[in-house]
């Protein structure tokens, strides 16, 4: 059985049971050793979780790359009142689409994590709390939590532990910001989704005012394994500081794109040219945005020999993020993309923040400008500074994610908008 | 060196080069403002939450690698915090350009131009021309209902609106509609404002010209408006306001702040009921019946025939009777009582109206709009006087109006008495500052000013005493009653002096009442000071 | 603009591609099978267990504007919603959710209602609901369509499939077609770029959506009411 395109350099971990549809059963789950990790987790005992997890160094796969270990040890270690565990399967960052393959080919193994992580920073209650648009991931999802309920797998006494946590399916109603994980424990609370001021820090006063984590939903299916197989096995993949494998979101112009699950630090040539099966129509690549929307793009000399990891994306000038891939031939007018990717960070403000709040529309509104062939160079000098002014001034980072394209788009390729400026034509026009 | 060791309970931080030592978990804005330095804000407001939304009250801290929010950041030991270098002001360019994107500019217009927090910080620090070429976003003007119109084209979403609604009225009436750059306040549709009693308080902290006042609508430009520190007078809670004058008239009352007694609000039954303040037709100079008709006399005149008239009455031992207002300030209140007490003594009464319920502010629960819609009901009462009459402030003047020894009405209208009040009077003196028909038959009718015209003190419901200021020119000859009564004091009894300044006044107060003694005008201070051993106020109509 | 092109399947559904990432022939599992179908929509009405009532099925086609706040099993699921957050107001979301479910989408009587029933103000509720888009402000098309138009699809044609779409339809952007069965939005990424064009349709997910596939998917979708 084979999801719709596998390569053999694939190390299937998280993806191992996609494409096969009894993998979403307990059974199936068990299967593949399924709950195993949960077993021995409640055997090991809640600090020694933190500290496989922390040895096996496995990183934040929302996009900000924390130790997920050193977060959960963030949690009060004297339990007051309740604490929360959050899983962030509010997936919707331009260009990612891994946490829903993983909810709905393999409900149990989010489940699953999740109870691992809730058992180890003390929570009483779990809240998955899913992207509204996903209904056949929540119904897929939710009808794992019954499964795992009547199985004794949550609830009260899981497995005889003596240890309770409950797990809602939480449906979001439609908003990107609410992937932020303050913004997602006030819409968890039923308020607008408005991301908070830090401090005070999750951990400290979380979601319904109590200690909560927030950890995305393929940081929390790496977990069972990482119980199950201990720290160093999991850094048999990847680099020192990234170690493990990931999901790489390809997306745009390859000829297979798709999910692959590869070690941290695979070449991006190979991902694109191998892996992906290269750039279809014969045409050659001209840009790539290697983790979502949010990320500075690179261009073709940028790619070259980059290190797919935390770090080596760093190297060149952007960010890995959640290792969404999005890959531009040279026919892409770039300036529409950079366009449409601001058009949405404006739809997508929350409207808090003033420089966010009109920063982002204004520069929708220059790059559209410019896109229909009206504008001119001072627009650029324009987009930059207002670009620098919306960077480091707000609560949460989505004012800086809308200025990220539009400053490296400028900064590498300048051409596209002059091409626009001066002749009203996108670069590459045939 | 820090000061820690001395003050565990303080930190000292360096603003913009000087020390300053706060208690802990005072923030940098709340800091930097004890020394002077007013950090700009919009979202941030002393009685609410902060959101640190507004961006503007960002400030450098040393060794931190963003700028950082002061309204909602803690002033920690030894920070060195710099509000005004390149970073900070860079940023606050920036952001005020922001602010400007979709703003109409109808300053012109705008009735919060002059006092408007936009037009100040861009006049100080904002960009000399906004390089948007953008077409502008419009909302349009929305009538919220109550007092309350939104010009939504002005809004700088600072929600500080909404966060009055929900935290201190605890009335959420407003919300913020969608989001991003298409966020709007409104109510929940046609819904408003209206009925919310302390709905008002929105148009007093909107920062900007968003939120206007129906009533002040286009009546005047701030910069035309004297503002005169003051007491309300609707109620006997004694809320602290300024009264905002232009042309000699109250155009519109403003909460002042008092943390100990409405803090930074005020309710909408106080705040619209000051036109009585500019009623005309006064009585503006000393009417006195005698053998030779009525007519009106000058003040020395008409000092000199009432004292003489009133050590007659003395003489033939005529009983004393005597009418007060709680609206006359304690000075005033204070000479009535002396003045009774010179010629043997009587009874004082005085009428006040009363609301059936008191309206509360939940988020603050020391401001209630009061039963008693009196500012001094409680200096009248500590000053000998007892309440008569209904709570519509009628009635209970049965003895006085047909008494027949000295009857001296000061402050109320009597306007439920006919012509024949104090009919049967040996004398009979009205003091007050409108002509009614059972004021216009005294012997002696000496205009006096409202508290609008003269500097005074009222006690509140709890016997707080707060002074207030002169905002309005006094009508002709019009004077202050503790001047005129006092005058006639220092007439009637050999060891009065006529006091020389209304805190000489007050000071007769403490003489009269033992819960006055000790207290004195230099003294009361911004918040007030509570009188001795305060008691409740009669029949429990605080 | 040339774009990679995949083969089409023939199956037992009239249009390219059944709403799974992808087909290459060497994927052969059925629609429902890709989709869960047998997983999906098993959650009962009343909510099923507790840890499951706040998720959103369409459960119901019909949807009745005047249909009451809540009875019968909706109203042991609304029940069970209100168990699983510490405060009222947590159960705002799944409450409003579950209003449109039944109702098709939120008017104002219906936020009134839904704030009476949690102890919220109009307004609060009004604020909230108008965060988020996936609650209808007003009524929509018996299929409500929504075509990705951001970057990885736009890559790949999304903007030539929303045209499509309201070509097809004979509607404009957020108008419903005379027929009262279309209703064609642009929306925000909806996490399928793998399999450019995405398209959720209800509650579907289609993806690989070229303009090509518009007509017969419109037409299979017009099939389905028969």
């Amino acid at each position: 059985m084979a999801y719709p395109y596998t390569h053999e350099k694939e190390v299937r971990v998280l993806s191992r049971g996609w494409g096969d549809p009894a993998t979403r059963t307990l059974e199936g789950w068990k299967a593949l050793e399924g709950y195993d990790g949960l077993a021995k987790a409640l055997e090991m005992g809640r600090e020694k979780v933190i500290e496989v997890v922390k040895a096996s160094g496995l990183r934040g796969r929302g996009g900000a790359g924390f130790p997920t270990g050193v977060k959960w040890s963030f949690m009060p270690k004297e339990k007051k009142g309740v604490h929360y565990l959050c899983c962030n399967a509010d997936e919707s960052e331009p260009g990612t689409f891994k946490d829903r393959e993983l909810m709905r080919w393999t409900p149990h193994q989010v489940v699953e994590g999740c109870l691992i992580a809730a058992y180890a920073i003390q929570a009483d209650h779990v809240y998955i709390y899913c992207r509204g648009e996903f209904f056949e991931a929540n119904q897929v999802l939710a009808r794992a939590v019954e499964e795992a309920y009547a199985a004794g797998l949550a609830g009260k006494d899981i497995l005889g532990s003596g240890a309770s946590i409950e797990v809602t399916v939480h449906q979001g109603a439609g908003a990107y910001i609410c992937g932020e994980e303050t913004a997602l424990m006030n819409s968890l609370e039923g308020k607008r989704g408005l991301p908070r001021i830090k401090p005070p820090f999750p951990a400290a006063v979380g979601a319904f005012e109590q200690p909560t984590t927030v950890n995305n939903v393929e940081t929390l299916c790496a977990i069972p394994h990482i119980v199950r197989n201990g720290g160093e096995w999991y850094r048999q993949w990847g680099s020192e500081k990234s170690p493990g494998t990931k999901l790489f979101c390809v997306s745009g112009h390859v000829r297979r794109p798709g999910n692959y699950e590869l070690p941290l630090g695979f070449p991006m040539n190979e991902l694109i040219e191998d892996v992906c099966g290269g750039i279809p129509n014969g045409r050659k690549l001209k840009a790539v945005i290697p983790g979502g929307a949010s990320v500075p793009i690179m261009d073709a000399e940028d790619c070259d020999g980059c290190s797919l990891d935390y770090e080596g994306v760093v190297e060149r000038g952007s960010m890995l993020g959640c290792a969404s891939v999005i890959v531009m031939d040279d026919s892409t007018n770039l300036v529409k993309q950079v366009r449409r990717m601001v058009d949405f960070f404006a739809h997508e403000s929350c409207g808090q923040c003033t420089p966010c709040r009109e920063g982002t529309t204004w520069l929708a509104q220059i790059l559209a400008r410019i896109e229909m062939g009206k504008g001119t160079e001072e627009d650029l000098d324009t987009l930059l500074d207002l670009g620098a002014q919306m960077t480091g001034t707000t609560i949460c980072v989505l004012s800086d994610s809308a200025a990220v394209p539009v400053a490296s788009s400028i900064e590498k390729f300048k051409d596209d908008y002059l091409s626009l400026i001066r002749r009203g034509e996108p670069v590459g026009a045939d | 060196m820090s000061q820690n060791g001395e003050f565990p309970d303080t930190v000292t931080l360096t603003i913009d080069g000087r020390e300053v030592t706060v208690p802990k978990g005072t923030t940098i804005l709340q800091a930097a403002e004890s020394l002077g330095n007013r950090i700009p804000h919009y979202c941030y407001h002393p009685g609410m939450s902060a959101p640190a939304q507004c961006r503007l009250c960002l400030v450098e801290v040393e060794g931190a690698p963003k700028l950082s929010p002061s309204c909602v950041s803690a002033a920690q030991d030894g920070q060195v915090v710099l509000t005004e270098s390149e970073k900070a002001k860079g940023m606050r360019e920036g952001v005020l350009e922001f602010y400007l994107k979709n703003h109409p500019l109808d300053c012109p217009i705008c009735d919060q131009s002059g006092e408007c927090k936009l037009q100040d910080y861009v006049h100080e620090e904002g960009r000399k021309h906004g390089r948007s070429r953008e077409p502008k976003r419009v909302f349009g003007r929305d009538d919220f209902g109550g007092d309350v119109l939104f010009y939504g084209d002005r809004c700088v979403m600072c929600t500080r609106c909404v966060r009055f609604m929900e935290e201190v009225a605890q009335d959420p009436l407003l919300t913020v509609v969608e989001r991003g750059s298409r966020s709007v306040i409104d109510t929940f549709f046609e819904e408003g404002l209206t009925g919310s009693p302390y709905a008002g308080n929105v148009v007093d902290i909107c920062p900007v010209g968003a939120l206007v006042s129906k009533d002040f609508l286009h009546k005047a430009r701030a910069w035309d408006l004297d503002h005169t520190p003051s007491i309300c007078p609707n109620c006997s809670q004694g809320c602290n306001i300024d009264l905002h004058t232009r042309d000699d008239a109250v155009q519109r009352l403003k909460p002042r702040p008092n943390l100990d007694v409405n803090a930074y609000w005020m309710c909408d039954y106080g705040r619209h009921r000051y036109e009585w303040i500019n009623r005309r037709d006064r009585l503006e100079a000393p009417v006195l019946r005698g053998e030779d008709g009525t007519r009106a006399r000058d003040w020395p005149d008409a000092i000199e025939d009432v004292a003489a008239r009133l050590m007659e009455a003395r003489e033939a031992e005529k009983p004393v009777r005597a009418v007060a207002s709680p609206h006359a300030s304690n000075e005033d209140l204070a000479a009535l009582r002396a003045v009774v007490e010179s010629l043997g003594g009587g009874d004082i009464v005085y009428r006040s109206r009363r609301a059936e319920d008191e309206v509360p502010l939940p988020g603050f629960s020391q401001l209630v709009r009061r039963r008693d819609l009196t500012p001094n009901a409680r200096g009248a009462e500590i000053l000998g006087a007892t309440r008569v009459g209904d709570d519509g402030a009628t009635g209970g003047l049965e003895e006085v109006s047909t008494h027949e020894g000295v009857v001296i009405v000061l402050g109320d209208e009597l306007s439920d008495q006919g012509a024949s009040f104090g009919q049967d009077a040996a004398l009979y003196l009205y003091l007050g500052s409108h002509s009614t028909p059972a004021a216009d038959r005294a012997d002696a009718l000496l205009p006096v000013t409202t508290f609008a015209e003269q500097e005074g003190s009222f006690t509140n419901f709890e016997g707080r005493v707060q002074r207030f200021w002169p905002a309005l020119r006094p009508p002709g000859a019009a004077r202050p009653a503790w001047m005129v009564l006092g005058a006639l004091l220092a007439r009637v009894r050999e060891d009065a002096r006529r006091p020389a300044h209304v805190a000489a006044a007050f000071l007769r107060a403490g003489e009269l009442a033992p819960e006055f003694e000790g207290l004195a005008f230099e003294t009361i201070g911004t918040r007030g000071a509570l009188v001795n051993d305060p008691v409740a106020l009669s029949g429990g109509g605080s | 603009m040339s774009r990679p092109t995949r083969s089409s399947s023939s199956g037992d559904i009239p249009f390219r591609n059944p709403g799974w990432a992808g087909n290459t022939g060497e994927f052969d599992l059925s629609e429902a099978e890709v989709r869960g179908t047998e997983y999906v929509g098993r959650i009962p009405a009343d909510g099923g267990h507790p840890g499951a009532s706040a998720t959103r099925p369409y459960m119901l086609e019909e949807k009745e504007p005047s249909a009451p706040l809540f009875e019968g099993p909706f109203r042991e699921r609304f029940e069970k919603i209100l168990t699983r957050y510490p405060e009222k107001q947590g159960a705002l979301l799944p409450a409003l959710g579950l209003a449109q479910e039944l109702r098709g989408h939120i008017s104002p009587e219906t936020m009134a209602e839904v704030a009476e029933m949690l102890g919220l103000s109009e307004a609060y509720v009004r604020g909230v609901t108008s965060f988020y888009t996936m609650y209808n402000k007003r009524p929509v098309g018996r299929f409500l369509i929504q075509v990705c138009t951001n970057i990885s699809c736009n890559l790949c044609g999304g903007d030539e499939v929303l045209e499509a779409f309201l070509e097809h339809t004979g509607t404009e952007l957020g108008e419903t077609s005379q027929d009262g069965l279309f209703t064609v939005m642009e929306v925000e990424c909806l996490a399928a770029c793998g399999f450019p064009t995405a398209v959720q349709i209800n509650s579907k997910y289609f993806e690989n959506v070229s303009v090509d596939d518009v007509p017969a998917l419109l037409d299979h979708l017009r099939s389905e009411v028969g």
